[in-house]
């Protein structure tokens, strides 16, 4: 059994340095640091004048969580197209390895990745745009996070199953981020949405940690707080649930017809 | 120069049909602009501008017309160097200037429709009510517009092909530029030294005059204003790229290393 779990990390930590392996120091700084500060910057001052406020708390908050789209939603959305061209997938399919612990292990250490992202993001913008974190539960604000990320990962490995049918799954990934930046609530409230995307709003990760990480900004309701943080492990594990079928599904229509690798 | 203009203009069109077949550049000319639009009206709807429909629509437009010369026009000479085209190019008899200014017009004015693409959604989604007040105004606007990106794609292109991080770049240019020149919010809102490079980049001049051309407040002497420091900064940056251009050829045709710059 330890050698199982310690194989399962081991997995986990190779996933994770293999998609880093090629990147330079020159790299890590802009992709990791100054492209997600030069984005939370662009919505900020976007939001300072439209919305005509000082007060810029929520778009701090809103775009440091939209920011981890990068690792959660990206990256490991792009993962099984990695798999196809590293030439992996098809012996991902043969092994006898557990399906679920080959879609999480891909996952893993972008949970560490992404928190690192957000407290980043919030420590800058906090400096910048004068975000007051005194009356702020971080312990809270912590699991909230947590719980965010947890979520946004399960739905990025939704996305990667994905790209097992179709060969655009990058276009695919930028329409999701697209979808997250406008119906996430980051940027505005969900409220002023006609009806149908406010449907499609809910069925999206972040929505709920956005909204609950804001409340602690203002007049916590707990009981309100903690639906929100269940709703959102509730669509976290709803996508992993579905990703698994999905994956065991494709795996399945690809070795009857021997199409891994077609499309 | 008729020959001139025709290798321009076969340039232009192989690169548009080229640039169309990438599905990230039928993103960023066809959705970006639907989303930007959206985005940014909802941003914007209660700022309480009467001009506001003008910053949604000119805002979407020109980040994604950006995004789509930051993912093509400046990306190129790297693309043909993946292809194995670049020797072939520049040794070609047509010239390796013409044949390159052929590919960013012709991305330049494709990407233009992203404009187009911005009010139109503005105007389906949100029923906008566009006045143009000064028509002139908005054409030379354009017209300078396609000069100064089609000046600073090829600056851009040329010093990428100093670096093989080319897709690094090309994302970290996309958000700061769109930010420097005020493409959504004006410039006299940003810290006040960055403003001494935003003016210092004829893109800020031609957003001023494409808004302005909305705004019927927006005098003649402004309009002038920005015509002439734009198209100052325009012949700024023209030499800049005759300068680098004559570098990096020389670089080229001594080291031998054209595809391994």
């Amino acid at each position: 059994m330890m050698d199982r779990i310690k194989r399962f990390f081991e997995q986990c930590w190779l996933y994770y340095k293999g998609n880093n392996a090629h990147l330079s120091l020159e790299d890590l700084i802009f992709y990791r640091i100054s492209i997600p500060l030069l984005t939370l910057i662009y919505y900020c001052f976007i939001a300072k004048n439209s919305f005509r406020t000082e007060q810029l708390t929520q778009w701090v908050i809103g775009n440091s969580l939209l920011l981890c789209n990068n690792s959660c939603v990206f990256t490991i959305g792009a993962s099984f197209e990695g798999e196809r061209s590293y030439g992996r997938l098809k012996w991902l399919i043969a092994s006898p390895y557990s399906r679920i612990a080959t879609v999480i292990q891909k996952g893993l250490f972008y949970i560490f990745e992404s928190i690192a992202t957000v407290i980043m993001s919030i420590t800058f913008g906090s400096l910048l745009f004068g975000v007051d974190f005194s009356n702020v539960n971080i312990a809270l604000f912590i699991l909230i996070l947590i719980v965010g990320i947890l979520a946004a990962i399960c739905f990025g490995l939704f996305i990667s199953v994905f790209s097992l049918l179709f060969d655009s799954i990058n276009l695919i990934l930028n329409l999701v981020h697209v979808l997250m930046l406008i119906l996430c609530g980051a940027n505005f409230p969900i409220k002023d949405l006609p009806q149908a995307a406010k449907f499609i709003s809910y069925c999206l990760p972040f929505k709920r940690s956005i909204k609950a990480a804001n409340m602690l900004f203002d007049d916590v309701s707990k009981s309100h707080l903690l639906s929100l943080l269940g709703q959102e492990m509730c669509v976290g594990i709803a996508y992993l649930t579905i990703s698994v079928i999905l994956f065991k599904i494709i795996e399945k229509v690809a070795i009857r017809k021997a199409t891994l690798e077609i499309f | 120069m008729k020959n001139i203009v025709s290798i321009i203009l076969g340039t232009m069109k192989i690169q548009m049909k080229n640039s169309l077949i990438r599905p990230m550049y039928r993103f960023c000319l066809f959705v970006n602009p639907i989303s930007n639009t959206i985005l940014l009206y909802y941003m914007f709807r209660n700022s309480q501008m009467s001009d506001f429909m003008t910053y949604v629509i000119v805002g979407a437009g020109l980040s994604s017309l950006w995004e789509c010369i930051c993912f093509s026009s400046i990306g190129d000479i790297n693309r043909e160097r993946w292809y194995g085209t670049l020797p072939i190019i520049f040794c070609a008899p047509a010239g390796f200037n013409l044949i390159i200014l052929g590919k960013i017009i012709g991305n330049t004015v494709l990407s233009l429709a992203s404009l187009g693409l911005s009010a139109l959604t503005a105007m389906i989604l949100f029923r906008a009510n566009i006045q143009i007040a000064n028509v002139l105004g908005l054409i030379i606007a354009l017209l300078l517009a396609v000069c100064t990106f089609v000046v600073i794609s090829q600056v851009f292109a040329y010093l990428l092909t100093l670096s093989r991080k080319t897709t690094l770049y090309m994302n970290c240019l996309s958000i700061p530029i769109a930010l420097v020149c005020g493409f959504v919010i004006p410039v006299e809102l940003l810290p006040k030294w960055i403003l001494p490079l935003s003016y210092s980049l004829p893109m800020t001049w031609v957003v001023k005059l494409i808004r302005g051309s909305f705004d019927k407040y927006f005098t003649v002497k402004e309009n002038l204003l920005c015509v002439m420091i734009s198209l100052f900064e325009i012949l700024v940056f023209t030499i800049v790229f005759r300068l680098l251009y004559r570098i990096i050829e020389r670089q080229i045709k001594i080291k031998a290393s054209l595809e391994l710059m």
